[in-house]
């Protein structure tokens, strides 16, 4: 039969190794819907796997419990710290949001402002234009020292004359 | 401004102390089986049942059994470890005879697949056979020890 065919092609062993494509895992979920045998086999080897993983276990020192327990706890503290800083005035159990069970809203301040890029080329001109315009006047007050300078002298030389 | 942060849900003591006694000792043989360092081991063993234990809860019923969903969790964190360190050689691990039953290369396909998450493809490019043969071995490794427990 065709379901055995596909039982023994190793399909269930790649996808409980956990290295089954996309497409074999969506194979083998359709299969294990429609085909009793095909779910019975793959449920089979789950066990057998797990099993295999006690034959291989390595029983832990003593104390390591202790140290989860701690860290769960620690993580379970500084959630409620989170919940009770985000959340001061709302009641934990609503929940009518699905939003809201994963996330929870906290009010923050950025002193970074978002400006466009195109606004970096209109600084450049601009500081290009100011210093051109430094540059001009610089130029046309040494020039109008100058003239006046000259005028004096020659006021000066009809005088004498 | 308004920021999302991620509330992860918490788990009971007894959720906890459960997971511990039914799948701790088993991870603990899992990761001895990557990491090939006693210590380290124990220290990824806290951190990958801490870590599971407060997400799972907040994961999706999966189709796999927790075994296998755990096995996979802790090979996703210790991917790292997995890429930096792994060659085909297989793996000295504890594994109470089963590997034993093993030819070569099937314990090289079983181990690089088991504990590095290899893909078919991969072995099949790395060891120079065909996929389907790769995959013919993976079968027969399992299935070997399988009869080898008398399933």
């Amino acid at each position: 039969m065709e379901i055995k065919r596909i039982i023994e092609s190793g399909l269930i062993e790649t996808y409980v190794m956990g290295i089954a494509t996309e497409e074999e895992v969506q194979k083998v979920l359709f299969l294990k819907k429609e085909y009793p045998e095909f779910k019975d086999a793959l449920t089979n080897l789950e066990l057998d796997m797990e099993v295999l993983a006690q034959g291989m276990a390595i029983t832990p020192p003593p104390g390591t419990l202790e140290k989860i327990e701690t860290e769960i706890n620690e993580i379970q503290r500084r959630s409620q710290v989170i919940q009770k800083i985000a959340r001061p005035n709302s009641k934990p159990d609503n929940g009518d949001d699905a939003r809201e069970e994963k996330y929870i809203e906290v009010e923050a301040e950025s002193n970074q402002m978002r400006v466009n890029k195109a606004w970096k080329w209109i600084f450049i001109a601009v500081f290009i234009l100011g210093k051109i315009f430094l540059a001009a006047a610089i130029y046309f007050y040494l020039e109008n020292r100058q003239a006046r300078e000259q005028i004096n002298e020659l006021k000066l030389e009809l005088k004498q004359k | 401004m308004q920021k999302a942060v991620l509330n992860v849900p918490t788990a009971d003591p007894k959720d906890i102390r459960w997971f511990y006694d039914k799948y701790a000792a088993m991870l603990l043989g899992y990761i001895s089986g990557i990491v090939q360092d006693h210590r380290k081991s124990e220290d990824y063993l806290i951190s990958i049942l801490t870590g599971f234990t407060a997400e799972f809860n907040a994961t999706e019923k999966s189709q796999l059994n927790i075994w296998l969903e755990l096995r996979q969790y802790a090979q996703s964190k210790l991917a790292l470890i997995n890429e930096k360190g792994h060659s085909l050689t297989p793996v000295q691990v504890n594994s109470n005879g089963n590997l034993d039953l093993l030819d070569d290369l099937q314990k090289q396909i079983f181990c690089a697949v088991y504990y590095h998450g290899k893909s078919i493809s991969q072995l099949a490019a790395t060891l120079g056979s065909e996929a389907d043969e790769i995959r013919n071995q993976l079968k027969q490794s399992i299935d070997k020890m399988r009869r080898g427990r008398g399933n």
